[in-house]
């Protein structure tokens, strides 16, 4: 659905985006993760068309977003962070002029309002002026926005900021709902939040996309070894060749060590249980990882900083 | 086609329900009006040269305080930023925040026909200066509204944008005087890209192409100013 080429955005002398190759998949939920001032919103404004891209490409469901941009941006619908919407306005005015602009007109317009309102439980705050909601009915007024024409790719920039819990329960829901019909692009400093809404991490730091983790439980293995390959840790990546995809974390204690890892698409447990006894290393654990993603991104983070 | 009407009928809303749009006509009615019953009763004289200059001078001091906030203040919500990620492009944007603010212009200007009017009652205006004056305070608020939306369209500040867009205005105004200051040939150069120099020949009833030349030509840099403001950096 979305593609990124060697996509680079310089300010001056500062790289804010620094040659990101990604590829988001139809129809799921990919979490954008990193601190701030790690290249987020500056990924987020190119995808939008925001902004040119100093170097490399973005296409979306193969639409170039500079040289097709209309058409590219008729395909998304975007949640930006901190709009201050029209104060004037009423709910439904701000929609059907959002959707006008979303080239919706006639009966075409007048469903698409209607499914929306079902959809965010907009009922009570139709006929009320934007300026007079409260942060979750603005929120939920700004992703109606943003559905209106059922877009292929739906991004969304921080969308949890200022509401509350059980607003955040729906918002989640609502997210779940929309895969597989709809790609979602979502960013968020909240970590447990990421995880429980997105099929896969990319980890955005210093404008570097360090790393894309699949968060399905199966994917993600720990494996726990008393003592490591002469060579040490590369020693023992290289008995794992094409099978592990990602590693993701590693502690050593003393001469033995704990990794987190991702399999290769095509690869078994058993390759690597295989790979290890033939090596006669002495493995004392191979498991699934559930969770924990908040590790990772600190592992990342503190590997990244060391560097 | 859709989108710009959307955003024309947008822009109409925000700019009608705001006080300021009401109390810049009523203060431009008040003031215009008053040179009029003071220029008609006091000085006894059948014509509306002066007041057509007097608007030409508010339109310079009321048109950045109407286009100061188009996209300033959109910029700084954060909504052009929704704007902009529609299907709509820039140039429908731009035009139809100018047709709303002319539209304000409009509002402001139709009431004022009641002076001639009044002027046919007690008298016999020249009817070609009346419509000259009128062309030329059109031709000269569209120029100002370009240049304030391309001011407004490069700044996050509504206040920042409106006094950029003053200063402008009231430069090209008095650029005639320091035109004349010049030796040749930039005295011409200078005097001839003075509003003034373009409005006085309208306001007096006499139309050249070359004035109006002058005001359309400064209308198309102010609205391709802003669109390529907003066009993605």
């Amino acid at each position: 659905m979305v593609v990124m080429r060697g996509l680079s955005r310089r300010y001056g002398r500062k790289l804010a985006v620094d040659a990101v190759d990604l590829e988001i998949h139809q129809g799921e939920v990919f979490g954008l993760l990193g601190p701030n001032g790690s290249g987020k919103s500056t990924l987020i404004r190119m995808l939008t068309g925001l902004l040119v891209p100093s170097a490399g490409q973005i296409a979306i469901a193969g639409l170039d977003v500079l040289k097709e941009g209309p058409a590219a941006r008729a395909l998304m619908g975007y949640v930006p962070e901190d709009v201050m919407l029209y104060p004037a306005m009423r709910v439904h005015e701000f929609l059907r002029f959002m959707g006008s602009l979303r080239r919706l007109q006639g009966a075409n317009l007048t469903r698409a309002l209607e499914r929306v309102r079902a959809r965010l439980s907009l009922h009570e705050v139709w006929t009320t002026p934007m300026g007079r909601l409260s942060h979750g009915y603005r929120q939920r007024a700004l992703i109606a926005q943003a559905l209106l024409h059922e877009p292929a790719l739906l991004i969304l920039d921080e969308p949890t900021n200022g509401l509350d819990p059980q607003q955040i329960i729906d918002l989640r829901e609502l997210i779940q709902s929309l895969v597989p019909t709809h790609t979602v692009l979502v960013t968020s400093h909240i970590l447990s939040e990421i995880e429980r809404v997105a099929s896969r991490v990319g980890i955005l730091l210093q404008g570097r996309l360090c790393s894309v983790l699949p968060l399905s439980r199966e994917s993600r293995y720990r494996l726990r070894v008393l003592a490591m390959p002469d060579d040490g840790v590369e020693g023992l990546l290289a008995l794992l060749p094409g099978i592990l995809e990602v590693l993701i974390l590693e502690k050593r204690i003393g001469d033995a060590l704990e990794m987190e890892f991702v399999l290769a698409a095509d690869a078994s447990l058993d390759a690597v249980a295989r790979a290890l006894t033939e090596a006669k290393l002495p493995v004392v654990g191979l498991q699934a990882v559930t969770g924990g993603l908040e590790s990772r991104f600190l592992a990342l983070t503190s590997r990244i900083a060391q560097v | 086609m859709n989108g710009f009407r959307a955003m024309l009928g947008k822009e109409m809303q925000v700019l009608y329900t705001s006080p300021l749009a009401w109390a810049v006509i009523a203060i431009f009615l008040l003031l215009t009006g008053y040179t009029f019953s003071v220029w008609l009763i006091v000085g006894q004289n059948v014509s509306l040269v002066r007041v057509v200059h007097q608007s030409a001078v508010l339109l310079l001091l009321f048109m950045p305080v109407i286009t100061m906030r188009a996209f300033a203040e959109e910029r700084r919500h954060g909504t052009l930023a929704l704007l902009l990620s529609t299907p709509v492009d820039e140039m429908a944007l731009v035009l139809a925040k100018f047709l709303a603010s002319l539209s304000l212009v409009c509002a402001m200007l139709i009431p004022t026909l009641l002076y001639p009017v009044l002027l046919a009652h007690f008298g016999h205006p020249d009817w070609g200066t009346v419509q000259a004056g009128y062309l030329g305070l059109l031709l000269h608020a569209s120029a100002l509204t370009a240049l304030g939306l391309c001011l407004s369209a490069l700044s996050t500040n509504q206040l920042v944008a409106a006094v950029m867009s003053l200063g402008l205005g009231m430069l090209l105004w008095v650029l005639d005087s320091l035109g004349r200051m010049l030796p040749e040939p930039f005295d011409v150069l200078v005097v001839n890209t003075s509003l003034i120099a373009h409005f006085t020949p309208l306001s007096v009833g006499v139309v050249y192409l070359s004035d109006v030349g002058y005001f359309l030509s400064l209308t198309a840099l102010g609205l391709l100013g802003a669109v390529r403001a907003l066009a993605r950096p």
